[in-house]
């Protein structure tokens, strides 16, 4: 376990290296200067700006200091927010994408699995079928419609909860139920597909011979055998959804750092480019590493062992 | 670890969140009676004076500080921090006469502080991006390649409450610039207390204006303009303050608006102004700001034809364009120079320079004019591309002119819409046929537009010539910088030249369009510089 460890975290800071050197070049092609003013600037007054920035040396010149930097933990200065440190405007920000993203994906995995092994229990009848299109209109419905729909009823016509703003619980449920709607589907489905497989397995048979209750086969055989293929594809999701949503954030007005991400890409915000590229990346293969390591508290067969790897 | 304590683990980690969210804070429903809640579409990205660029930070900046002299309405300019002010004859001095006022923190300004805060701006370690404002001012360019000392700006305290300026070459808008935010005083200590965090939320900050910025983390999406107790002028201050909020989403702010938890709120596009049109809360507000198409005669020979260019802008209905199509306000171009920024003797200055020739409409007239340019230029055709922002505006802007355009006879025009910052890259590199573009006047005074377009200018990216264009202009700027009248005629003079040659293409002037709740009066906006003054504002009960 321990080696294969060491071993994951090799791969994890391997790919880090790659995915930030990728990203520094990607970037550097983009047109354009990272400056605001930049329509109202002659080509001399541009490069005494661009000259204190150090954005005037050789591409490769500033990718080498910029790895320098980052080893350090310097991530640089924002160019958009005039002096911010990258690492303050990504941790002053992030709270509420990571917010939202952790109550939206606890809330729809948990209710697509109840709503998934109801319409796999229920298979072929009317409430299976319902079931299922709810799912699918999950899937389907992108999550801005479902966010201008929830804010015109439930806030503007109903004024049941605020429009949009961030003070306090009640800014949250919104939001929070129109992230909440994909991972909510995708488990419903794939919860339901699994399950209508496991409940037609011999052990089940047994499992209700031997006059168990319906619910305890369902909770202790079935559901622990269904939810493999849904652990991988929750560790992703997660990553996603908590790393903010440009929609959702712009509609509810969410002081999150998904629109962040947007912006610095259109605006050439380099080094915050950089620092949320590297951030999802360390996210996400985190979670994978989580992922493979709860395969095997789901299903021992899969279990890790140092030889396999 | 079995499922049941997974279960368990997870409405922990629920339940806290929910608690974590609920602890936030629970301010929401904060009685703003006094308080103006106004909308932003974009955050604010610092409070240092030499660093801002853009109107959220410009918009804050002017009410939570104050300048030599304020902006006024239709274009004048007010005392400032100066009470008075004299310009020498040959216009090159000026001397201001300070009153004795305080920053925030109880310390005095100071000529000390004006002088610290220009050389700040100019200094290119600042790096900041409208240090090119202060090109007039003595050994400011100088300074900016790193050729002359800090010190050698013309810029000098005489005791603490004068302060004396020497311009290299006289500049009858000066006092238009020194309203603005990069010549605002800076504390020579409080910068070099907070460093490279100096200006970067509202505690690293002292504020000599009316108001003081608080409850901004560098970050977050809203904070607030309260009354500064220490302005000079404090007593006529005769509400609490602003709050601003920050709503990227246009529906969202306008569904606000109509609850009644936004005052002042910009409107988006044709639907949203419809909305209002005949409501006494719409407010718009002209922006001196010009879109104009440019036409690059080196990458397309044949718009180096004065009837080819003149035929394209005669094609194009401007008021259907405006009316029908992006119907948010915006007014059909009267010329280049946008309306309503500068006057003399009571005449605006479109009104003096218009000629009409430049924006009108007539189908039939460009047809004959294009026929003629097709023949002089020894043509049968013509394939161009339109370059523009991949914006809302931008995007029905290229459908209505390649509609329009196409009228012309064997003229084929495809359109390319690309993000702001690669189409001004395209612009300024000369990779296009036609360009959409916009300029905004920096002061309300025509040398802002008319400068644009002087042989082998900066940002001439069409490369249009013509030799009396430039004559004029370099009057208005040297020879006739002394002499009002004069300087007038020439920068008239010059318009009449770019539209009647059709040096480029006006298509329309942007209009901003607010709602204002009835409750809150005089605010002022202005079309360039400053955005809004915000300390005349009164509420009523309404």
């Amino acid at each position: 376990m321990v080696r294969y460890l060491a071993r994951r975290i090799f791969y994890l800071i391997l790919t880090l290296f790659i995915v930030t050197t990728v990203t520094f070049f990607l970037m550097k092609i983009m047109p354009g200067t990272p400056l605001t003013n930049e329509a109202k600037l002659s080509p001399s007054e541009r490069n005494i700006v661009l000259q204190q920035y150090g954005l005037n040396k050789p591409v490769w010149q500033q990718y080498i200091s910029y790895i320098v930097n980052a080893v350090h933990g310097n991530f640089g200065t924002s160019f958009q927010f005039s002096d911010q440190p990258v690492s303050y405007l990504i941790s002053s920000r992030i709270g509420p994408s990571l917010l939202l993203g952790l109550q939206a994906i606890i809330l729809g995995v948990f209710g697509g699995i109840v709503f998934g092994s109801i319409g796999a229990i229920k298979k072929g009848t009317w409430v299976d079928t319902t079931t299922t299109i709810i799912s699918i209109l999950g899937i389907s419905i992108p999550s801005f419609v479902l966010s201008i729909l929830l804010q015109y009823f439930v806030a503007l016509k109903w004024g049941m909860l605020p429009i949009a703003g961030w003070s306090g619980f009640a800014y949250t449920i919104l939001p929070t139920l129109a992230l909440a709607a994909l991972p909510f589907a995708e488990s419903a489905r794939f919860v339901r597909t699994e399950m209508v497989d496991v409940l037609s397995d011999d052990y089940i048979e047994l499992a209700r011979a031997k006059g168990l209750s319906k619910f305890g086969i369902i909770y202790h055989h079935a559901l622990r055998n269904s939810l493999i293929p849904l652990v991988t594809i929750v560790g992703p999701l997660a990553v996603n959804i908590m790393t903010g949503s440009l929609v959702v954030e712009n509609i509810f007005a969410i002081p999150g750092i998904g629109e962040q991400f947007v912006n610095s890409i259109v605006t050439n915000d380099y080094p915050t480019i950089m620092g949320l590229t590297i951030l999802y990346c360390f996210m996400l293969c985190v979670v994978l590493l989580i992922t493979d390591i709860v395969y095997g508290l789901i299903d021992p067969r899969i279990r890790i062992t140092g030889k396999k790897g | 670890m079995k499922l049941k304590s997974v279960v368990k683990l997870g409405a922990v980690g629920a339940a806290s969140a929910i608690l974590l969210a609920a602890c936030g804070n629970n301010s929401g429903k904060e009685s703003t009676s006094k308080l103006v809640n106004w909308q932003q579409s974009a955050n604010l990205t610092t409070l240092d004076a030499s660093k801002a660029t853009d109107n959220t930070a410009f918009g804050t900046l002017n009410n939570s500080n104050e300048g030599l002299l304020m902006s006024g309405e239709n274009n004048t300019v007010k005392p400032g921090v100066a009470e008075s002010y004299n310009v020498s004859k040959d216009g090159k001095t000026y001397t201001f006469n300070l009153r004795h006022s305080k920053w925030s923190n109880g310390k005095p300004v100071t000529a000390k502080d004006f002088v610290y805060g220009w050389q700040r701006t100019v200094n290119p370690k600042t790096a900041s991006q409208y240090s090119y404002l202060f090109d007039h001012v003595q050994n400011a360019t100088e300074i900016g390649k790193n050729k002359a000392p800090l010190s050698s700006l013309g810029v000098k305290a005489d005791g603490d409450y004068k302060l004396v300026v020497n311009l290299t070459k006289p500049q009858t808008y000066f006092k238009y610039l020194v309203a603005m935010a990069p010549f605002y005083p800076q504390n020579e200590s409080i910068v070099n207390k907070y460093g490279s965090s100096y200006g970067t939320n509202s505690n690293n900050m002292i504020y000599n204006g009316p108001f003081k910025v608080t409850g901004w983390t560098g970050t977050n999406d809203s904070w607030k303009l309260v009354k500064n107790n220490d302005y000079w002028n404090a007593k006529n201050i005769k509400f609490d303050g602003v709050k601003f909020n920050v709503q990227k989403d246009p529906n969202t702010a306008l569904n606000q608006y109509q609850t009644g938890s936004l005052d002042v709120d910009t409107l988006s596009g044709k639907q949203q102004v419809n909305e209002f049109k005949n409501s006494k809360e719409l407010n718009s507000q002209k922006a001196a700001t010009t879109f104009f198409i440019e036409m690059n005669e080196k990458s397309n020979p044949a718009f180096k034809n004065t009837n080819i260019r003149r035929a394209i802008s005669m094609a194009i209905d401007r008021n259907q364009l405006t009316q029908d199509v992006l119907g948010d306000g915006s007014t059909p171009a009267v010329g280049y120079v946008a309306p309503g920024m500068s006057k003399r003797n009571g005449k605006d200055f479109t009104e003096a320079a218009g000629t009409k020739t430049g924006v009108s409409y007539n189908l039939a007239e460009a047809k004959k004019l294009w026929a003629k340019g097709l023949k002089e230029t020894g043509k049968k055709s013509l394939n161009v591309s339109l370059l523009s922002d991949d914006t809302a505006a931008g995007k029905s802007t290229t459908e209505f002119l390649q509609t329009a355009l196409q009228k012309l006879p064997n003229l084929k025009v495809t359109s390319q819409n690309i993000p702001f910052k690669s189409r001004l890259s395209r612009s300024q590199n000369g990779q296009f046929d036609m360009v959409i573009t916009a300029w905004g006047a920096d002061f309300p005074d025509p040398i802002s537009f008319l400068s644009l377009f002087t042989s082998g200018g900066s940002y001439n990216n069409g490369d249009w010539s013509n030799k009396e264009y430039d004559a004029l202009v370099n009057n208005a700027e040297n020879a006739d910088a002394n002499n009002a009248s004069k300087r007038w005629d020439d920068l008239v003079n010059a318009e009449k030249i770019l539209m009647s040659d059709q040096g480029i293409i006006p298509i329309y002037h942007q209009v901003v369009p607010r709602v204002i709740k009835p409750r809150v009066h005089g605010i002022q906006f202005f079309p360039t510089g400053s955005p809004y003054n915000l300390r005349d504002i009164t509420l009523s009960n309404k």
